[in-house]
């Protein structure tokens, strides 16, 4: 893998600064209190949009580290977000081969179910565990507003910065098949 | 990358997927770790807020303050009748400085009447709100004073000036974050004016905490001044808190006095543990010097 050259880690650390960006957006103390509609995951979708355009831009170990200093910092239990993502994106990552030649709609399914999924788990494992949790119904627009806005963090943090699924038979500087 | 070379993946796919899992269980264990010992866990997770925010506070006060700033410019068009009606209100609010003044000066001459001294080691910080939790479903707020230079502890209650706000919970060394009354994990034992009923206010994630566990709720009426008890040693007694409200499911809530929109600067109320008096003999009467002559001054009134 770190044969392929400088622009791999550009685009790395172009990550980690977008990660750091939503972060830092998110806990500005704007809008305090209670009586706000929960809005999409973007860091989530950031990560499961890249994953599935470009799986070799986003080791799994930087999106376990991301996800886990987003747990802490977010006041979430610490790791279960982070592991059901983890989980996700490896799930993409292995499906990103074939959702290359298909529409665009298919790719927003497949998303939308993966989250779907990571929603129901992570609200299975606190209510079995007993944790305290926020409404069925702020969780449910939670789930929806992240789905909707696949679409967008694709556009604006993916194709708007040049990020594009592998075509076949694209070679890399080096002349190595993706 | 699975595609990449043909003969590297017989052996590298297996080990990635051992890798991928032992990276899960660790974060699981996390996870568990994070349910089963919860407060050290959250010392933890104070620990790390506390590198991270205050390094970006330069960022995060500026940023806040300038979007406030467009949202005022887009508010300039109702400047001018808010002027007016802030006038008239600042002439009825005149009147009710002087009511104030007045009573200010009545009480401070009953409480020099009465002997009564009021706790001095009620003291308190001033801090600037630099985060929130960064979660709809979370409320609390990062403060910038923390233990090393302010002497912030867990538990200290918080206000605007006005009403509580909530309490310190997670200290760092130069940050500790509020739990908001409203959040749902929230718990403050209160009592009602003037019926003087005892209750607790817990939150539930809405702007109107809940009032529970009230004895004899037909005594409590909207509009009941509610202020903290003081009850278990979690706040200083008789901080105002807010107003009772009949919701629309029947229950019993608090508009909160703490203005929740503009949390900016917080108080944090310095609160020294009460002493506790041990032998219940010191309590009655001055210390005597020996039984022989306390026996020969029994008829003499205990209090002089």
């Amino acid at each position: 893998m770190a044969e392929r050259g400088a622009g791999i880690w550009w685009y790395r650390t172009l990550f980690l600064a977008l990660a750091a960006a939503v972060a830092f957006v998110q806990m500005l103390p704007l809008s305090v209190g209670p009586g706000q509609l929960p809005g999409p995951d973007i860091l989530m979708l950031l990560a499961f949009s890249w994953v599935i355009m470009r799986p070799d831009y986003l080791p799994v170990m930087m999106i376990a580290l991301v996800f886990l200093l987003a747990d802490l910092l977010f006041m979430r239990p610490i790791g279960l977000w982070a592991a059901l993502v983890v989980l996700a994106t490896e799930f993409l990552r292995v499906r990103s081969n074939a959702l290359r030649d298909t529409t665009f709609l298919l790719e927003w399914l497949l998303a939308a179910a993966v989250i779907t999924a990571v929603f129901v788990a992570n609200a299975l494992i606190l209510t079995i565990l007993g944790v305290t949790q926020p409404g069925l119904g702020l969780t449910l627009i939670g789930l929806i507003a992240t789905v909707l806005a696949y679409p967008l963090v694709v556009i604006l943090a993916g194709r708007a910065i040049g990020i594009r699924k592998v075509v076949p038979g694209e070679v890399d500087h080096l002349g190595h098949r993706q | 990358m699975a595609r990449q070379n043909g003969s590297q993946e017989d052996y590298v796919r297996p080990i990635r997927r051992m890798a991928v899992g032992a990276l899960v269980l660790v974060l699981l264990v996390l996870f568990l770790l994070w349910r089963i010992d919860s407060p050290r866990a959250e010392r933890f997770r104070a620990q790390i807020v506390d590198a991270i925010v205050p390094n970006m506070e330069w960022a995060l006060v500026p940023v806040t303050e300038t979007i406030n700033l467009v949202r005022g410019f887009q508010s300039y068009a109702a400047l001018q009748r808010q002027n007016r009606e802030l006038r008239d209100e600042l002439q009825r609010m005149k009147a009710w400085k002087e009511a104030a003044l007045q009573l200010e000066q009545e009480n401070a001459k009953l409480l020099d009447l009465n002997k009564v001294r009021l706790d001095p080691a009620l003291t308190v910080v001033t801090g600037q709100v630099v985060a929130d939790s960064g979660s709809p479903f979370r409320q609390s707020v990062l403060l910038n004073v923390g233990a090393a230079r302010d002497g912030i502890k867990d538990g200290w209650a918080v206000t605007d000036g006005l009403g509580l706000v909530g309490r310190i919970s997670g200290v760092g060394r130069n940050s500790s974050r509020v739990l908001l009354l409203t959040d749902s994990a929230s718990r403050v034992p209160v009592t009602i004016q003037p019926s003087g009923q005892r209750g607790l206010l817990a939150g539930d994630n809405s702007a109107l905490p809940v009032l529970d566990f009230i004895e004899a709720p037909e005594e409590v009426r909207p509009g009941d001044r509610v202020v903290s008890s003081g009850d278990g040693g979690v706040f200083p007694a008789g901080l105002l808190v807010g107003s009772v409200v009949l919701a629309r499911d029947g229950r019993l809530r608090l508009r909160l006095t703490a203005d929740y929109e503009r949390l900016e600067f917080l108080r944090v109320l310095r609160n020294q543990p009460g002493e506790t008096i041990a032998p219940p003999e010191g309590l009655v009467g001055p210390l005597l010097p020996s039984p022989s002559i306390a026996l020969s001054e029994t008829d003499e009134p205990a209090d002089g």
